[in-house]
Parts: structure tokens; C-alpha cells; sequence
């Protein structure tokens, strides 16, 4: 069996992805253990291809319903890569594409699937995954059996630069299946969220809240330190949720990934989500009444002071 | 002669039927309401409260100012009624009509006369009351917001024309001869000196004239009051006989039994007696006033709420599904009270899909009650406010018509069985770090049963007071245990917020939690357990005293196992909602801080009077949005510091956290502590440590 | 519909340490499958179309999840028998719904995107390629009309993309568009006391082999916090520090 490692390569605004580049590192160190190469299979525009210098070959398959992701077109082009090049491990994100394709090829590959992997490794040519499950609480290292495997990868949590490197690499063409002519569902438009708002992803710093402000009135606090520090400020999953902060401010996983110099956490608690979008910052500090809260165990300074007594201390102190 | 008897006839015989027709119509409308169960039972209760608080005006004279005037004006009114006995006997018997057996005493003179002027008096009185608090001066703040001031100023001239006409036909009376009372009937004879000078022909004019004047009036006035809030006249007797006794506190009321969906989304949902409560309101406001929901800018008026299901009782006239039009026109004051308290800004109520909420009433209105129970303690009349805003929230809930943050929680306290979310098997995790075992009454047999409630158990500040009060109990050596992870939550608050089958659920584990254990009696950290345990569980079996813990505490100090140094501190006590009011409970924790040696200044709102921190009724678990006013634990705090004590002395778990954090938001940190009784007691008592500072 | 351990608990591990300790965890409806059921039973509301909730009889208190979601408003609910008992892993899950809608087939088949538990993989995509049917995952709005669905998926960020997909189709359901409707106690009641529930037995295809587990732990707080002590005026200083330190703040 081949010693490849193949990634999908997501793409949006014609950019690669970070998270492409974290699997593609990976795949290198992997590749090489395995002695094959990393390979990406790149579904849509092909002077993308520009951007994959890491990679050994690039993979291929253009055509127009490719442009934009579609979940069944996605899926049947990368079949069609995967009859083609017979990897022997399949890498993608945890996001979107990840949640929709890996299992669906799981079964029409017929390979086992990781997922919620954070890291991988090959022993003696077998792929070892560790895997984090129920919401972060437990670890889970799997192998995978058998001649080919699939595994999806928590984004934010290997280092980008391992894959990226400059210069055109190989590229090999794959014939567009016929299924990609026929199928049973179409994109009809793409929505961005409401933009006017400040660029959290931009910021040298944050000062970011969670459900531990309890309601809507206590933002206004909050963004008066953020005013005196002269910094955005951004927000967890429930605030959002619950309204008291537009889309545009949430941090994590389906929100978006920010890294910034320092990032300041109030009543956030650190559920796995929200940390896959913060924890390359700089250096983060977090204030929560819960001194088991997870988000401890990324932030680099921690206190369980009150945020109600801290963010008017630290307001005051600024000026 | 004649000419009297027939008019005097045709306008008794009007007023009667017009008066007659209304009452039956208003009669139907309250007989459309559901059953109520046990609304006639307990007959000596009944007819005592008629006494005292009807004929005693009891709660009337809570508030002096306007109290003491009503209940003369009231008393008044009785005794006039002797009056209009005689003014029928003039016009249709002869001018010498004479009650029997009484005659023509000189003190029923003296009476009737010294009344007729009290009475006017009172309508002075009230008059300037209204002008002074009246709403287009203070807004929100006027107890009358809202309130038909139009209706309340005929009324107050129809009674002061009744006075009058009366006074003026007894004076001519006088001056025609026919007067059967002497000098003791003073202002009769006063009046008559003024009149006398116009000669014996125009006083014998004068006095058909004002007899039947005094007659028409009073007629009008009959047919104005069944057309009126002042039907309160009538039906607040009728009222108070049906009321729950001693009290609308407590327990909740017996739900009115009906078929289908749980709760109110109908008028015909709701009890005859609810129904009749709305047409027994006399929109005086009081429940307004002590609100503290309305007090906190919040939509919530009790009186408002009462007075909007009545404007639809009245206008859905036997149809309670149509959509009615606002009914008689109401005056400027109660239109600019429509969203307060009401539904839509329109004012339009409901269609059939509607329902009662929001047709009628908006969502945010019921959710701003706290149960606390202000409204049913200040109501003249014995209207019940909580048990129908809660039977409100009933159908609220079957519909799933809650805020996403309430949901959670009960679905919390369905899974975990307790109201944070937290893993019922942590419940007793607070009693790790005791030096000491705490038994489990579940194994061996205990005196007391220690009800600890979620928020002493789960939240952080508080568990450190339950180890403080197990430290206290244990070095006393008290006997007690804890159910450990068989306990869950109380409950009370869930039946509150209108989730009346997981109320059950926790009910019938709780209880078979009990039935294993082995107690004699049970004591609660919480007062809103101790509602519930005391006054809901005893009708699912529950047999065994319940106690606060003020309570027990008041033992312990009172028998000596417990012993202690003065404190010597200066202290004011906020009475709990469901210890005071509630359960009439205000002197144990007050006996408490006199053991302790400490000075008590009272806050004006103390005892039955004290006002809500705001956290009942599920509240503290809702987030609705931006907070319009001051929190009605900040309006405390600032009451508290008033007085001028060092320390805000609370026994609830939630007063502690909610006054905690408003001493913080109003800036008082440094002026006012809030401190529990069991820190205080654990200072005074002679061991070691127990620093007040550190909870 | 799948009951996954409450996640509030501590989880123990088997002895072994490969596995998690099931027997005293209390198992809890999967909040992505609540989801789905809200946005199963809201595309109900706008096109009375009929809902059935479908769950495995191997996974512990699914009555409880069933006949909530009847009180919620579903149509029917369906308990499939099959497979082997307990800790099913999602390609099981997957052969035995697969193996129950291939003899009573739906017009769209909506379930959670995900499960705390699903080391192996996520239900909707693997269930679809079981059945070959379209599917979408991560989706935050079903609105169905006529023939065709239409979906939204969602993106980072707050970006959406909006499908038009012909069903027969399987979605994996993010968010519903609105918090999942309250059931009542009361009305779960009634709907146990109404029974209801149907009992279907099914037999599972054979699955592709999923990962072996070579043992479970649970994270080391490696790295942890350095925490800062005093008051909140303390703290605070500290901060303004740190934060000087790094040219964040003027110093």
C-alpha cells in the first residue's frame, strides 16, 4: 500500500485556508514515516495550486460547479481522487467540509474514520490518532485499522508553517466524474454576515465575554474597559447567541479564530469550541469564578476574582 | 303627596331594575368562570373575616391616612343607611315616618347628622388625597396610575350630593316642622337657620324637591355603581366571604378545575371567584404601591392587571372568545396606561387564537412577578393576584412559551434536580470540607432533617454559610442529617413559574426520599423549601414539622445549647417575603439578634410589610432585557443605608446574593454590610475564628 | 435521535481504560439531535408535513426522548430494536437506521450534525451513504416547499451558504432556527400514559471497521493558569502590568 498522505485543501475568496496548511505540515511528518508523500486534493480553481508549494503533488479536479463548495459535488470529486490516488490516510478539518465528508466517505471509501483528532502519528506504519470526545472531558488515542483511513482534524491546534512553503509543486489532473453533471442539489447563494462592524480578527487585543456576564445590561461595563484599553470587544458562543453582541464578535469554532498580542477572557468558562478560537494568542488572560474552568488550562495568567469587581478596578486603573 | 309618591316611585322603581338588570348581567359573567373547589367551606373563618375585615375595615386601616377616612365614610354609610330607610317612609308613607322601635330617638338624630358630615368630610379628604397623588402629577409613582380618575371624582360628587340633598331636605324639613329630631340632630338645625329666611312656602317646596332629589341621587348613584368600579360597594363583602382563609399566601390556591390544557388562556379558564375578584376591584392602587416589579419601572401593575382582565370580562359579555372593543371609554390616565399593564398599545383585546396573554395581556407583565405577595397582603378586598398570575403562567408553560434561559433551568432541575445545572450527585459536595461527618438520614435515624435547597448547596459564597450553620449545629450537638444527592430541588419556585407537572415530580421524590428516612422534624435553609415543605407538601403526604432555620436557632439560643457574647452591633433585618409575609413568621430572627445582643433598627418597609429583593417567581432565573428602573434590591440597600446601620441582617440564600450584589452596584461597599444571621451567630457564639469578613 | 451521557457528570473509565464507565452516567437526549427535532417540528408548523422520531432501543432511557418529543408535537415515534446492546459506535447507528428507513422510508431524514460520543464519525453523512442519498451537515434552517428543500448551511465566521437539495435527503441539523420548544412535564406524561411508542426490529448491514481504542484518559491540566492572588485591585494592577510590559498599555 502507498506510503501518501493526502489533504483536502479548503478554500474560500480564493485563499487557502490555515488549516489546510496545519493538515499539510502534518502530512508531511506523516508522509515520511509512512514513506510516501503529501498530497492535496485541491476540488475547484487550479492556480490555487500557486499557494501549496509544501506539497509533493496537487491533486487536481476542475470544474465549474467546483468553485464554491457543495457538499455532494465535494464528495464525489474527492471519491474520484481517491480511487485515483489510493492514499493511504485521508486528512481533513473538523469544519463544515469535514462534518459533511468524512463520514459519508468513511462508509463509500470503506476506510475507518477518526474524528476530533488533535493529533496524529505513525508507528510502524500504523496511523495512530488522539481524538478528543464529550465536549473535551475525555482523550481517546485509536488506531486505525486496515490499509486506508480518514481522519478529521480539530483546526488551531498544529503549527500552519510546517505546511507552507513558496514555489509552484507537482500538479496532476484529474478528470471531473460524470456525477458532478447530475446532482440532486445546487447552491443558490452564499449569505456573508452583516458587516459595518469592526474586524475582530484584525485586533492586537481583545477583551472578550461569556455567559458569566449574565445579561445584556453588564455588556455596557464591559465596553467601557474595552474603550479604555481602546480595543474591540469580542464574545463566546452564548453571548452571541442570546443577542447581546452581533455574529461579527464571536470567537471559536463557528464563530470565527482570532490571534491576538493579549486576549482577555471574562466569564467565559472555555468549552472546546470557543478555545479552538483563541488559544494562539499571545497571552491570554482569564477571570472566572470557577477556578476548575477549562479555560485555565490555555490561559496564561487566571484569576477568580469577580469579574464584576475586576473590570471596574481595571477600568479605573486605565482611566 | 301624590305627586311624591309617583315620582319617587317611577325613579326607585328605574333605579332598581337598571341597578337589578346590571347586577344579574355582571352575575352571569362571573358564573361562566370555572369551579372553584373549597370556596365555601371553613364558615366561622368566613363570617370572622366579614367582621373584621369588612365591618373592622382592617386592612384599610393599615395605611391610616386614607384609611382612617374610608373606614368612616364606611361606617357612614351604614348608618345612613337608617336615613334612606326614612326617606323612603317620607315620600311613600307619611313626613312623620318612623323606623320602629328606634322612633325617633335623639341619638339616631345626633348620629345620622355627625355621619352626614364625617362623610362629607371624607370626600374632602379624598378629594385633596387625589388631587395631591394624583397621576398627571407623579406618573408612575401615584398608586391611582391608571386607575379611572373620572369615575373616581362622579363618585365622589354623587356622594357629596347625597349628603347634601339629604342634609338640605332634613334642614327644610326643620323649617316646615316636620323635622322629628331635636338640637342633637345639630347640622340639621344649622342648616335649617340658613334656609329660614325663604319662608315656609319655599322650604315646603325645598323639601319634596331634595327628598326626592336625595332619592334620584341615591338611585343614580345605585345604577352609576353596579356601572362602576364602585361596585366594590356590593361585591366586596361577597368578596371577602369567598376568599381563601386566613389568607391568599402560601400555599397556591386550588387550581380551578378544568378539562383540557393546563392553565388560563381563556376567560372561561379562570375561576368564578378570579372572575369575580376583577369586578370586585376598586382600582385603589395599593397593590400597585408595594409592588415591587411596578416599583422597578417593570410592566407589571397588579392593579392594572386585575383591571385589563376586567375590561375584557365586561366586553366579551358571554363571549369570551370575540375580539372586543376597549369597552366604556376610558379616560386619558387609563389610555395613557395601556402599554403598562396591558396588551397591545392599541389597547384591542384578544382574538380567540390570542388568548389571555398576549391578547390581553402582555407575556412581560406576567413574568415580572415575584410572588412576593405585597399585592394580595395591601387588597381592601381580597383579590387574589398571585394565584391568577401564576395560573396564567400556567398555560405560558404548557405552550412553551418561556424564555430560553427558564427552559433550560427546569429542564435542569428535570434531569439533574436542581436549578444549576450542576450534577445532582455534587449536591452535598459543600460537606467535604467539614472537619466533621454529616450523617445521612437516609442510614440512621436523625432528629432533625436538614432541607438545604439548591442554592445553598450549589452556589459557591453560600455553601461556605451551610458549613458555618452545620459548624454551629454540630458544635451545639444538634442531631441532624441531610438527604445528601436524594434531596432535590423544593420545587416552590417551579410551581411559581407555572411548571405545575415538574412541581409534582419533585414533590413525589422528594416525598419518598422522606419516607424512607427517618426524622422528627425537618428544617430548611431556604424560606421559599420552607413554603412549599410547610403549606404544599402536607396534601401529598408530608406529616413532620417543618422549621426555618431562625427558627431553630431561636431554640438552640433559647435552652442554652447554644452559647453566646453580646455582639453589641448596630443592625437593621430585611423579613423575608416567604418567611414574613407569607408564613407570618417576623419574630424568631428578631428574637435571634436579641440573644445576640444587637441593636435592630426597623426599615419603614419591615415585618408583612417588607419589600421583595426581586428573585422570586423564577425570576431570578429569567434575563429579560435592559432593567428600566432601579432593581428592587437597590431601592432596599438604599432604604437600609437610610436608616443608618453597619449591617443588612437577611436569612434567604437569595437575599444574601441578591442584597450582596446590590450593596455593589449602589456603591454602598464601604457604608453597609450584608451579613446572614448565621455569621452573626457563629461570631457570637464563644469559639474561636469565625470572622465576619470571610464567608 | 441518540441519548448521550450528561455532560455535567464526571465520566468515569472502565477498568480497562478503554471505554467509559456507562453504567452510572445519566444519559441525556443529544442537544444537536433536540435541534433537529425543533427544526423537524417548526418545517411540521409551515407545511404540516408529519414527523416521526426515531430512536435505537439500545440506547439507555431513549423512552424518556421519545415521548418528549411527542409531547413536543411529533406524530410518531419509533423505537428500533437490532444491532448489539449499548455503546453503539456510529456505523452501527447508521446500519440499523439505514436498515429501518429503507423499509418505511421519509421524504427527509433531519438529526443532529453531531454527538458528543461519535468517535468514529457523524450520523447524517454516514447514514446517507448507507441509504446513497443527498446529504447536508451543519445546517442552521430547513425551509421545505413543494418538491424541493432548502437548506442553509453554515460556514466560520457567520457565513452561509444557502442549497436547494431534492429530496429524499438526510440533514445534519446545527441549530434550529429558534431554541427548542419547552415541553411540559404534564404533557410528557400524558404522552407516556397514551403509549405510543412503536417497537421496530431491524437488521443491520455489515459496517466498514471504525477505529480500535487503545485507551481513553482523561487531559492532563498541563500548562495551567498562573493564578493571580488578591483582591480585585490587586489583580487589576497586576494586569495593567502585564499588559504595559507587553506595549499594550501606555505605560
Amino acid at each position: 500500500m502507498s506510503g501518501n498522505v493526502l489533504v483536502l485543501a479548503e478554500h474560500a475568496g480564493q485563499q487557502i485556508s490555515e488549516g489546510t496548511y496545519e493538515l499539510l505540515g502534518k502530512a508531511r511528518e506523516l508522509a515520511a514515516s509512512l514513506g510516501g508523500v503529501a498530497e492535496v486534493a485541491l476540488l475547484g480553481p487550479r492556480d490555487l495550486a500557486a499557494q501549496l508549494g509544501a506539497a509533493g503533488v496537487v491533486v487536481s479536479v476542475d470544474h465549474p460547479v467546483l468553485a464554491e463548495y457543495l457538499p455532494e459535488a465535494y464528495e464525489q470529486a474527492l471519491l474520484a481522487v481517491l480511487a485515483e490516488r489510493a492514499p493511504r490516510l485521508l486528512l481533513m478539518s473538523n469544519a463544515t467540509a469535514g462534518l459533511d465528508l468524512g463520514a459519508a466517505l468513511s462508509v463509500r471509501w470503506q476506510a475507518p474514520l477518526a474524528a476530533y483528532v488533535t493529533d496524529l502519528a505513525a508507528e510502524d506504519g500504523t496511523i495512530v490518532a488522539t481524538a478528543q470526545i464529550l465536549g473535551g472531558k475525555i482523550l481517546a488515542e485509536v488506531e486505525l485499522p486496515g490499509e486506508r483511513g480518514i481522519a478529521t482534524v480539530i483546526g488551531g491546534g498544529l503549527p500552519a508553517a510546517a505546511g507552507q512553503r513558496d514555489g509552484m509543486p507537482e500538479v496532476a489532473d484529474i478528470t471531473p466524474p460524470d456525477g458532478l453533471d447530475s446532482l440532486r442539489m445546487t447552491l443558490q447563494q452564499v449569505i456573508e454576515p452583516q458587516g459595518g462592524d469592526v474586524d475582530i480578527t484584525a485586533a492586537d487585543m481583545l477583551v472578550s465575554v461569556g455567559r458569566g456576564i449574565e445579561s445584556s445590561d453588564n455588556v455596557e461595563l464591559v465596553q467601557e474597559l474595552a474603550d479604555a484599553l481602546g480595543v474591540p470587544l469580542s464574545a463566546s458562543r452564548p453571548v452571541v447567541d442570546a443577542g447581546w453582541l452581533p455574529k461579527t464578535r464571536q470567537v471559536g469554532k463557528s464563530g470565527l479564530k482570532v490571534k491576538p498580542r493579549a486576549y482577555l477572557a471574562f466569564g467565559i468558562s472555555g468549552a472546546p469550541e470557543h478555545l479552538e478560537g483563541m488559544r494562539g494568542a499571545d497571552l491570554i488572560i482569564a477571570c472566572s469564578t470557577d477556578p476548575g474552568a477549562p479555560i485555565f488550562d490555555v490561559a496564561h495568567y487566571g484569576t477568580t476574582v469577580d469579574l464584576f469587581d475586576l473590570v471596574p478596578a481595571l477600568t479605573d486603573r486605565l482611566g | 303627596m301624590l305627586i311624591r309618591i309617583v315620582l319617587g316611585a317611577v325613579i326607585t322603581l328605574a333605579g332598581l331594575a337598571a341597578a337589578g338588570w346590571r347586577l344579574a348581567w355582571l352575575g352571569r359573567l362571573v358564573r361562566a368562570g370555572a369551579p372553584a373547589p373549597g370556596r365555601v367551606n371553613g364558615a366561622a373563618a368566613r363570617l370572622r373575616a366579614e367582621v373584621v375585615e369588612v365591618l373592622g375595615q382592617r386592612k384599610l386601616l393599615k395605611r391610616w391616612r386614607s384609611g382612617l377616612p374610608h373606614a368612616l365614610v364606611f361606617w357612614g354609610f351604614i348608618i345612613l343607611l337608617f336615613t334612606i330607610v326614612e326617606a323612603v317612609g317620607d315620600t311613600f308613607v307619611s313626613k312623620s315616618f318612623a323606623i320602629p322601635v328606634i322612633g325617633h330617638a335623639a341619638l339616631l338624630g345626633f348620629i345620622e347628622d355627625l355621619f352626614t358630615v364625617i362623610v362629607l368630610g371624607g370626600v374632602l379628604v379624598f378629594s385633596v388625597t387625589r388631587v395631591v397623588d394624583s397621576p398627571a402629577r407623579r406618573d408612575r409613582k401615584s398608586r391611582f396610575y391608571g386607575s379611572h380618575t373620572r369615575a373616581a371624582w362622579i363618585t365622589l360628587m354623587m356622594i357629596a350630593a347625597v349628603m347634601i340633598t339629604l342634609l338640605g331636605y332634613r334642614a327644610a324639613q326643620v323649617n316646615t316642622g316636620d323635622f322629628p329630631y331635636g338640637w342633637a340632630a345639630f347640622a340639621s338645625h344649622g342648616l335649617a337657620a340658613l334656609l329660614r329666611p325663604a319662608g315656609l312656602g319655599v322650604n315646603a317646596g325645598l323639601e319634596t324637591f331634595l327628598l326626592l332629589a336625595n332619592i334620584a341621587v341615591i338611585m343614580g348613584f345605585l345604577v352609576f355603581v353596579t356601572y362602576s368600579k364602585h361596585l366594590h360597594i356590593f361585591l366586596a363583602p361577597l368578596n371577602v366571604a369567598f376568599s381563601r382563609r386566613p389568607r391568599a399566601l402560601g400555599a397556591l390556591g386550588d387550581l380551578p378545575q378544568q378539562p383540557g390544557a393546563a392553565g388560563a388562556g381563556q376567560l372561561a379558564d379562570l375561576s368564578w371567584k378570579q372572575l369575580l375578584d376583577t369586578l370586585t376591584c376598586t382600582e385603589c392602587g395599593r397593590c400597585q404601591a408595594a409592588c415591587p416589579a411596578w416599583n422597578s419601572g417593570r410592566p407589571l401593575s397588579p392593579k392594572l392587571l386585575i383591571m385589563d382582565l376586567r375590561d375584557h370580562l365586561m366586553s366579551s359579555a358571554g363571549e369570551p372568545l370575540a375580539a372586543p372593543p376597549r369597552g366604556a371609554a376610558p379616560d386619558g390616565a387609563a389610555a395613557a396606561a395601556a402599554p403598562a399593564g396591558a396588551a397591545s398599545p392599541e389597547g384591542v383585546a384578544g382574538t380567540a387564537a390570542a388568548g389571555l396573554v398576549p391578547g390581553v395581556i402582555s407575556p412581560d407583565v406576567v413574568w415580572s412577578c415575584t410572588t412576593c405577595g405585597a399585592c394580595v397582603e395591601q387588597c381592601p378586598v381580597d383579590i387574589e393576584h398571585v394565584d391568577t398570575i401564576v395560573h396564567l403562567r400556567r398555560r405560558l408553560v404548557d405552550e412553551g412559551r418561556i424564555e430560553p434561559a427558564v427552559q433550560q433551568v427546569l429542564q435542569d432541575v428535570a434531569q439533574q434536580g436542581n436549578s444549576f445545572g450542576k450534577s445532582g450527585r455534587m449536591r452535598a459536595r459543600w460537606t467535604r470540607e467539614l472537619g466533621f461527618g454529616v450523617k445521612d438520614a437516609r442510614r440512621e435515624a436523625v432528629r432533625y432533617l436538614w432541607f438545604v435547597g439548591d442554592f445553598a448547596s450549589f452556589d459557591e459564597r453560600l455553601q461556605a454559610m451551610s458549613r458555618r450553620l452545620a459548624g454551629i449545629l454540630h458544635d451545639a450537638n444538634v442531631d441532624f442529617g441531610l438527604l445528601f444527592d436524594g434531596e432535590h430541588d423544593d420545587g416552590n419556585d417551579v410551581r411559581r413559574v407555572g411548571e405545575e407537572g415538574l412541581f409534582q415530580m419533585l414533590v413525589e421524590h422528594n416525598m419518598s426520599a422522606f419516607r424512607k428516612a427517618s426524622f422528627a422534624e425537618i428544617f430548611t435553609t431556604d424560606p421559599h423549601s420552607f413554603n412549599t415543605l410547610r403549606n404544599e407538601y402536607p396534601s401529598y403526604g408530608l406529616d413532620k414539622p417543618v422549621l426555618h432555620y431562625s427558627q431553630l436557632l431561636e431554640r438552640l439560643l433559647g435552652d442554652g445549647s447554644l452559647a453566646v457574647d453580646p455582639l453589641g452591633l448596630r443592625v437593621t433585618y430585611h423579613d423575608p417575603c416567604y418567611l414574613a409575609r407569607h408564613n407570618r413568621l417576623t419574630d424568631p430572627p428578631r428574637k435571634v439578634l436579641r440573644a445576640l445582643g444587637c441593636e435592630l433598627a426597623e426599615m419603614p418597609r419591615h415585618g408583612l410589610n417588607t419589600f421583595c429583593c426581586g428573585a422570586g417567581g423564577g425570576r431570578i432565573w429569567m434575563t429579560d432585557g435592559p432593567q428600566p428602573g432601579e432593581r428592587p434590591s437597590e431601592n432596599r440597600i438604599r432604604e437600609a443605608v437610610a436608616v443608618g446601620v453597619d449591617y443588612f441582617v437577611v436569612a434567604c440564600p437569595k437575599d444574601f446574593v441578591m442584597y450582596t450584589d446590590a450593596v455593589k452596584t449602589t456603591g454602598n461597599a464601604e457604608r453597609i454590610q450584608v451579613v446572614d444571621l448565621i455569621q452573626l451567630v457563629d461570631r457570637a457564639r464563644r469559639s474561636p475564628v469565625a470572622d465576619l469578613e470571610a464567608v | 435521535m441518540k441519548a448521550v451521557p450528561d455532560l455535567v457528570e464526571e465520566i468515569e473509565l472502565t477498568p480497562d481504560g478503554t471505554g467509559i464507565d456507562r453504567e452510572f452516567l445519566t444519559f441525556v437526549l443529544n442537544e444537536w439531535d433536540a435541534q433537529a427535532l425543533e427544526e423537524a417540528l417548526l418545517v411540521k408548523d409551515a407545511t404540516g408535513a408529519e414527523v416521526t422520531a426515531a430512536g435505537l432501543a439500545a440506547d439507555p432511557d431513549i423512552d424518556q426522548a421519545l415521548y418528549t418529543a411527542l409531547a413536543k408535537g411529533a406524530d410518531a415515534a419509533v423505537k428500533i430494536s437490532g444491532g448489539a446492546d449499548g455503546g453503539l459506535q456510529t456505523r452501527e447507528r447508521a446500519a440499523l437506521f439505514a436498515a429501518y428507513l429503507t423499509s418505511e422510508p421519509a421524504d427527509l431524514v433531519i438529526t443532529g450534525v453531531q454527538a458528543p460520543d461519535d468517535l468514529d464519525g457523524q450520523l447524517p453523512p454516514m447514514l446517507a451513504a448507507c441509504l446513497g442519498l443527498p446529504h447536508v451537515s451543519v445546517v442552521v434552517g430547513v425551509e421545505a416547499s413543494g418538491d424541493t428543500v432548502t437548506v442553509r448551511q453554515e460556514f466560520a465566521g457567520g457565513r452561509l451558504q444557502e442549497l436547494r437539495v431534492r429530496p429524499p435527503a438526510v440533514i445534519g441539523v446545527q441549530a434550529a432556527r429558534q431554541a427548542p420548544r419547552y415541553a411540559p412535564i404534564t404533557r410528557i406524561r400524558q404522552a407516556m400514559q397514551a403509549g405510543g411508542l412503536r417497537d421496530v426490529a431491524a437488521t443491520p448491514a455489515a459496517t466498514v471497521p471504525g477505529p480500535s481504542v487503545r485507551r481513553m484518559y482523561r487531559p492532563e491540566k498541563s500548562g495551567h493558569a498562573e493564578m493571580l492572588a488578591g483582591g480585585a485591585d490587586e489583580v487589576a494592577a497586576r494586569i495593567v502590568d502585564l499588559l504595559q510590559a507587553r506595549g499594550l498599555v501606555k505605560g
